[in-house]
């Protein structure tokens, strides 16, 4: 009740002060207001950035700590690896490859798999080994412009989820058990889901290496992170149309990758040794482990606390501010001080109102700083929301109003501290002398 | 015995068996500057008891203001015995002598020390609003103008002080000191800033304190205003010397 009532006091008297000089305080808030608000956009900048460049990260990159395997489709590379992972749930392989979803025989609308939005993002097909790289012949060359589109098509056998949590958009996931279905089951990422609502197209699918043409069943969509059309099958599926050697061996994945928990030593050591002893150099099978958010993060961090180091030197200019017209405010107010002495007022408490009033003083400006951020973040996206589409939809981060609170309150005490001390020890003799 | 107007009427007088208000012994005070050390009351003897009005004469540099700022507790003895009551506060802590200050004294300067941003009812509010206990704002306002009310200027609350003239000033100023009631109000060269009739009236107003059982301590320079207080003492040579009683017609 006593600290209640000092507190509601020093309040109180600070506010009166604030009043009093208003002009003083609309100085010390102009001095401290591009500190606070040079934290506020650093600290926004680097929320955002950090949720544009990590929220896909895991869907594209896996989570950390996942072992990944990479290996060359050559010779037996194959067949070893789908016979060791078979039935597994802590290790899946999956294999890219090229597919064409539309009418039969014609020229893709996105020749080349990049997003339909954007033609020719992908270019030709290339193919690339020790003498360098070269187009590859992909047997539509003079084909009729039609409505097809073309897809990385990604073989998986087991459920990929565990390792790059894709998000559910609609319809299902692939169901792993049973009997692989002779019209492959397809779940598609968001990139190809649009393009097929865009263009209604007949369903045969031609995929590179495939036998024949199978029709596909679209069961549902993913986001996967990705910026080009994909879709996932069961690797069992797609074979029924394609030769095991001819899984992995397109130009449009890394070949066959395998995904492994971090708990999967034993796998990862069967494999390995599985494909040493079928022929394949030890050092052809290249295994690494996931941290790509952790090094990102770490990444994005040390950026950020080099701006918030320039940001916090722009602050201190301002601290230095309030710093000088609270010693000058002090010096103004010996008598003032004095008198509430006379009456009463413990040292804490005259100490407490000079803090309390630069601690409002850097509310306000924090107040200020992130109205600006707000609506300078607004005018951004209005104006190069457009330009960049991760900016879509962003909303002005909660972390960043919080820095500047911090930042304001900080200032408040930096800049209050000396002055409140000066307050505090002035003699109550002075309205005796005056 | 005159009575004010702006005063509301009296109480009965405490009873005399009341033990006094306060009662110095030998209390000395030594100021250490950057020369020698200057003994300034050298063994002084007060007592103030209720309803007392006392005033305090003597040259400039006597020591009548560093006596009144021993009784007020804003500095302490060398050496001697302060008794507040019955309780010895000589060598009191600051923080306790804060608390003192706020709950038994009133303090009456020669310049107001009225703050220009505030109402008088707030410069009045600001003996209240010193982290001393907390009162609601309703009974702090009723308190207020209670004090104003008492010092005859309840009708220029809500004026700020360029807008009063010297006496109105003080008024707001005593009623500063009266407004938490206090038992000994502490006066130093009040009317020091003041024309002779509104000196008068001001000092009139103090004296009628004395009258609700308020101890009165009067510092001054002017022998026709100690001449209104119920005892005249002189300090000099750092010793306080009655020059007999007067009675006020």
């Amino acid at each position: 009740m006593r600290l209640s009532g000092r507190l509601r006091a020093s309040l109180i008297i600070g506010g009166q002060g604030i009043r009093a000089r208003k002009l003083r305080t609309f100085l010390s808030m102009v001095s401290l207001f591009l500190g606070v608000l040079a934290v506020v956009v650093v600290q926004a900048g680097a929320e955002i950035a950090n949720r544009a460049m990590l929220a896909d990260v895991e869907l594209e990159q896996g989570i950390d700590g996942t072992r990944q395997m990479y290996l060359s489709p050559e010779g037996q590379t194959v067949p070893v690896a789908l016979e060791v992972l078979e039935g597994r749930t802590d290790a899946v392989a999956m294999a890219g490859t090229r597919a064409i979803i539309g009418e039969p025989g014609v020229m893709p609308i996105n020749k080349g798999g990049g997003p339909i939005d954007q033609p020719g993002y992908g270019g030709p097909s290339m193919r690339c080994d020790e003498s360098g790289c070269y187009p590859v012949n992909t047997g539509d060359a003079g084909a009729p412009q039609g409505q097809a589109v073309e897809l990385n098509l990604v073989g998986l056998t087991g459920d990929i989820r565990q390792f790059r949590p894709f998000r559910a958009s609609q319809g299902q996931w692939l169901d792993f058990g049973g009997e692989p279905s002779l019209a492959p089951r397809l779940v598609l990422n968001e990139h190809a889901a649009k393009a097929f609502t865009r263009y209604h197209v007949p369903a045969e699918m031609r995929v590179d290496g495939a036998t024949a043409n199978p029709t596909p069943q679209i069961i549902g969509v993913v986001d996967d992170g990705g910026y080009q059309p994909a879709a996932y099958v069961r690797i069992d599926e797609l074979m029924n149309w394609m030769p095991v050697t001819s899984v992995g061996d397109s130009n449009s994945g890394p070949g066959l990758q395998v995904l492994m928990t971090p708990n999967a030593a034993e796998v990862e050591h069967t494999l390995r040794a599985r494909l040493i002893a079928a022929g394949i150099p030890g050092d052809r099978i290249h295994v690494n482990t996931v941290e790509t958010l952790k090094a990102m993060s770490r990444e994005l961090a040390l950026i950020r606390w080099i701006f918030l180091g320039m940001a916090a030197l722009v602050l201190l200019i301002g601290v230095a501010g309030i710093l000088n017209v609270g010693l000058a405010t002090v010096g103004e107010r010996i008598e003032e001080f004095a008198l509430r002495r006379a009456v009463g007022t413990p040292r804490l408490l005259l100490a407490g109102i000079v803090l309390a009033e630069t601690l409002l003083t850097g509310l306000l400006t924090a107040a200020l700083a992130i109205g600006a951020g707000v609506v300078g973040l607004k005018l951004a996206l209005m104006l190069f929301g457009s330009r960049f589409p991760s900016l879509e939809g962003v909303a002005f981060p909660w972390q960043a109003g919080v820095a500047g609170v911090i930042a304001g309150l900080a200032a408040g005490i930096l800049g209050g501290l000396v002055p409140a001390l000066r307050a505090a020890r002035i003699p109550i003799s002075t309205v005796m002398r005056a | 015995m005159t009575t004010s107007p702006f005063l509301t009427p009296s109480p009965p007088l405490p009873p005399v068996s009341q033990p006094p208000l306060i009662h110095l012994t030998g209390v000395t005070k030594t100021l250490k500057g950057q020369d020698e050390p200057r003994t300034i009351l050298a063994g002084v003897d007060l007592t103030v008891n209720p309803g007392d009005s006392v005033a305090i004469l003597g040259r400039s540099g006597s020591g009548k203001s560093t006596l009144l700022s021993l009784i007020g507790l804003f500095d302490r003895p060398d050496g001697g015995q302060y008794l507040l009551g019955e309780r010895d506060i000589t060598k009191i802590p600051e923080r306790k002598a804060a608390a003192l200050r706020s709950a038994e004294f009133g303090f009456v300067f020669q310049r107001f020390f009225l703050l220009k941003h505030l109402t008088a009812a707030q410069n009045v509010a600001m003996a209240l609003v010193n982290g001393q206990g907390w009162l609601p704002r309703r009974k702090r306002k009723a308190k207020v103008m209670a004090a104003l009310e008492r010092v005859g200027i309840g009708h220029l609350a809500k004026h700020k002080p360029p807008r009063l003239s010297g006496g109105e000033q003080q008024r707001v100023a005593i009623a500063r000191a009266l407004v938490r009631e206090p038992r000994i109000l502490l006066a130093d060269e009040p009317t020091g800033a003041l024309d002779t009739d509104t000196g008068n009236l001001v000092v009139e107003v103090l004296r009628e304190t004395t009258d609700l059982g308020c101890g009165l301590v009067l510092v001054t320079h002017d022998h026709d205003h100690a001449a209104k207080m119920g005892r005249v003492l002189h300090l000099s040579d750092g010793l306080l010397r009655p020059t007999g009683q007067r009675v006020v017609a």
